[in-house]
């Protein structure tokens, strides 16, 4: 490296205090212009939190919400060259430091998850769509779906309920996030554990008659009629939805 | 007849609006490739539809070429792939660095003006075309405070792009900040730089914030001093891409068009028709 190890010392002080605000003794500076580069990074970073966590954002009480911001940029290195994606880094953060437990708010996780969900589902990289046609038999031919989707499971329904009244509400959730072709919008569903699993296997290529005997099995249903009938109206529900696209060809 | 050379930053703000304007008529776009790369849905329409409208320039972000880390091969070789999927020729980057220590820090610090920062940049210059295939050009950055500087600001930029041979985006509202932050002649600055090596031009907007600061913000109007230094540097250099960056408080399309037409004025006066972008 041509870099001396003063220079390069320097340097990282200054990227050191944009991190953590600490006023280093740096070289020849304008030491009353030196909060500048502090503000303006951290600005950057904050205001990139609070798009992608606008719910935990106005949840958390504004001094909690600055030290979780504050300490995580001092001690988190931020791994992606691209802004946007850095969230996902807080989320990881957060878990890794178990701030929900810290905080006492345990849906804290969920939330953050959900949050950043919605916006990687937003701008994921476009997956290519498989060919498919609109006529065929929902039980014995391969049902065709968008593949922009996650499948999650939570423990608290951060999705369909306020963050002050999530206390005492765990259980287990399942919720299908996918984007809308033409849109770009993101929605959400909630599924029963039942309706995930027949999701997750028709994802895998099974046929639908298949997996509706299973399930059958599975969850001791015991009237493989009317789950069919049901099925038929989950999946009918899904294409008008933009999920289900038809048949695989 | 007079070639329009003048671009405006592709920012999300006023992308659809800039998209079916009638008003807001660039003859080119510029984006930051790290807003866009990988990115799918909705942008990537937009994006797409933007590329076949306009011709694109890239102006980077994340390079960090003045950084002390080694230089991310990988994400140099994401921008190529860029690049060449939307058909950009030209990619400038800032000189300054954005991330230390393996963190990234996503705005501009001040490099030392240090003889071993010149001799550190200019490898990584090299290693940075190599891997691109074509060169780049680096801007002159604003700054608010120099640290452990052992020469000057001038010195230092002139020291780079003559050793690694690079181009040179130069930033005339730059140049304007730091003459007032710091205190030097703009006009005698921007004489003393290689202009030989100036590929391409940035003009934007500022905020001043007290009697001895300008912050350089982009957004705000490109005002009167500006356009003066700006008239200045068009009489010095060969015919390039001038671009407008307008970053937030984003105005109605008119005031943008306002200043392109204001800048293509300038530009008619002095340059000859060529085609700045081809
Ligand atoms: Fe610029």
């Amino acid at each position: 490296m041509q870099l001396l190890k003063d220079t390069y010392q320097q340097q990282a002080m200054l990227a050191e205090y944009c991190r953590d605000g600490i006023v280093p003794e740096l070289k020849g500076v304008k030491a009353e212009n030196l909060h500048h580069y502090r503000r303006l990074v951290f600005n950057i970073a904050s205001d990139a939190l609070e798009t992608c966590y606008p719910i935990t954002h106005s949840f958390l009480p504004k001094e909690v919400w600055e030290k979780l911001v504050y300490d995580y940029f001092a001690e988190h290195k931020c791994k992606t060259s691209q802004v946007w994606r850095m969230p996902m880094e807080f989320y990881d953060y957060c878990v890794k430091k178990d701030i929900a437990g810290q905080l006492g708010h345990y849906f804290l996780n969920d939330l953050l998850y959900v949050e950043w969900l919605e916006l990687d589902v937003h701008t994921m990289e476009d997956i290519p769509y498989p060919s498919f046609t609109t006529k065929g038999d929902w039980f014995t031919n391969k049902i065709a779906i968008n593949p922009e989707y996650k499948l999650i499971k939570l423990t608290y329904p951060v999705h369909t309920t306020a963050p002050t009244s999530l206390a005492g509400k765990e259980g287990t959730f399942f919720l299908l996030i996918y984007r809308e072709k033409e849109s770009g919008n993101v929605q959400f569903m909630d599924l029963s554990m039942l309706y995930t699993y027949i999701l997750e296997q028709i994802a895998n290529g099974e046929l639908l008659k298949d997996v509706l005997e299973e399930a059958n099995n599975l969850f001791q249903i015991n009237d493989i009629l009317l789950l069919k009938e049901h099925a038929e109206k989950f999946i009918t529900d899904l294409q008008q939805r933009q999920f289900v696209l038809g048949f695989l060809k | 007849m007079s070639k329009q050379y003048t671009g405006i930053g592709f920012r999300k703000d006023f992308a659809e609006e800039l998209l079916s304007s009638t008003v807001l008529k660039p003859s080119f776009i510029e984006m930051a490739p790290e807003n866009w790369i990988g990115m799918g849905g909705y942008w990537k329409k937009v994006l797409d539809k933007a590329a076949e409208k306009f011709p694109i320039t890239c102006h980077g972000l994340s390079l960090s070429i003045g950084s002390p880390d080694e230089v991310d091969v990988e994400f140099v070789k994401q921008v190529k792939k860029f690049l060449k999927q939307y058909n950009v020729k030209v990619y400038s980057e800032h000189l300054s660095y954005s991330k230390c220590d393996n963190a990234h820090l996503y705005d501009l610090l001040p490099i030392p003006f240090r003889q071993d920062a010149v001799k550190h940049i200019v490898q990584r210059i090299k290693q940075v075309q190599d891997i691109l295939e074509m060169p780049i050009a680096l801007e002159n950055v604003s700054y608010y405070t120099p640290v452990a500087a052992e020469m000057n600001e001038v010195e230092f930029i002139s020291a780079i792009v003559k050793e690694s041979g690079c181009n040179m985006l130069l930033d005339v509202n730059n140049v304007y900040v730091n003459s007032f932050n710091h205190q030097y002649d703009p006009k005698e600055f921007i004489k003393k730089l290689p202009l030989d090596h100036v590929a391409y031009i940035h003009m934007a907007g500022h905020e001043q914030i007290s009697d001895t600061v300008i912050i350089d913000t982009h957004g705000q109007a490109v005002i009167d001093q500006v356009f003066e230094l700006f008239d200045y540097t068009v009489g010095l250099v060969k015919p390039v891409p001038v671009l407008l960056e307008r970053d937030f408080n984003i105005p109605e399309l008119e005031e943008l068009q306002g200043e392109i037409t204001r800048m293509d004025n300038i530009i008619a006066k002095k340059w000859q028709i060529a085609d700045a972008i081809a």
